[in-house]
């Protein structure tokens, strides 16, 4: 079906709507796993070339750096319907594209800040970043095999989280793991504006077993 | 603009006359670029731009037509620049998320989740 855009007389038309996601985290943690188990696509990779402004968020001192070089963004799609899309944007690893994070952070809906309960300390910057930001997250606990399943309380601690962001243990390669992963993540973003559907129809999002109250402070 | 393609790398640096940013108001990577229906195609303008325009008949999100098109975002941005200057696209801004969900595409959202 075309898209009805041009047809001014027909009934009124839902404006095409596209939500962002954005997937944090530390470098191999696995965002770009992520991103292709969801995606109805090959994620796509697109390069921002970098002007020399942007370099310029280095912390280089004294070098005035004119190298051009470029940042691999990557990109998951889901289609919902015509006109209504998820994209998923993983973020750059490197803090010298702090700058990139702020563009992709404007009026997205919430982020995944993906751990490895082995490297925790790697996804602090997100986690700071995004509660400065006052974007949503959820920290989805990526469970490697062998890795051992943490408990979320102790990772809620560990990371310092105020106990409302819901912790998730997940499994970036299984897709029904990140379905709920980013269903825990629009229904905590809407901030319960909306009643959840989840209780009448008998779903369980499993982040709710950790929200529980974490440690104050 | 015409003449023989020198190659990839040149051939992006003359796409944009070296200009590293869009004209006018700035856009989200997520913007939905629209193109104008037009009565007859602009004949005079380079591939890039006409793929461009193909490509936005659908409503298509800056990012999908930089991918679409693999061309670097920068430059991408600076053709939907031109285009929208030229009257021949038009680039929504979107609406921060948490503002333009209602509670119906909130249900669509979960339930298109689920049902992947």
């Amino acid at each position: 079906m075309d898209y009805a855009a041009s047809e001014p007389g027909v009934t009124e038309v839902t404006p095409a709507m596209a939500i962002k996601i954005l997937i944090a985290g530390g470098f191999g943690v696995g965002k770009t796993t992520m991103v292709g188990t969801i995606s109805e696509i090959r994620p796509l990779h697109t390069e921002e070339l970098l002007s020399e402004r942007g370099i310029g968020v280095d912390d280089t001192s004294g070098v005035e750096s004119k190298i051009t070089t470029t940042v691999a963004l990557d990109f998951g799609r889901i289609t919902i319907r015509e006109g209504l899309w998820l994209y998923l944007f993983g973020t750059p690893g490197q803090n010298r594209f702090w700058f990139m994070w702020d563009e992709l952070a404007v009026g997205a809906l919430g982020a995944v800040v993906l751990a490895d309960t082995r490297r925790l300390q790697e996804c602090f910057p997100a986690v700071d970043y995004f509660e400065q930001r006052g974007l949503p997250f959820v920290v989805a606990v990526n469970c490697f095999d062998g890795a051992r399943r943490h408990d979320p309380v102790k990772v809620r601690r560990a990371l310092g989280l105020d106990g409302v962001a819901p912790i998730v243990l997940c499994d970036v390669r299984d897709r029904e793991s990140v379905k709920e992963v980013l269903t825990t993540l629009v229904t905590y973003a809407v901030g319960g504006a909306f009643k959840a559907p989840t209780m009448s129809e008998g779903d369980t999002i499993r982040a709710d077993a950790s929200s529980v109250p974490g440690s104050p402070g | 603009m015409t003449g023989e393609d020198p190659g990839p790398l040149v051939r992006l640096f003359g796409l944009t006359g070296g200009r590293a940013r869009p004209l006018g108001e700035t856009f989200d990577l997520v913007a939905i670029v629209t193109t104008v229906s037009m009565t007859f195609e602009p004949a005079d303008l380079i591939p890039e731009y006409l793929a461009v325009l193909s490509a936005c008949r659908r409503p298509t999100p800056v990012a999908d037509v930089a991918a679409q098109l693999k061309l670097p975002l920068n430059i991408t941005r600076v053709i939907l620049g031109d285009l929208r200057r030229e009257g021949l696209v038009t680039i929504d801004r979107p609406q921060p998320a948490a503002q333009a969900i209602d509670e119906r595409i909130y249900r669509e959202v979960l339930h298109g989740l689920r049902g992947l």
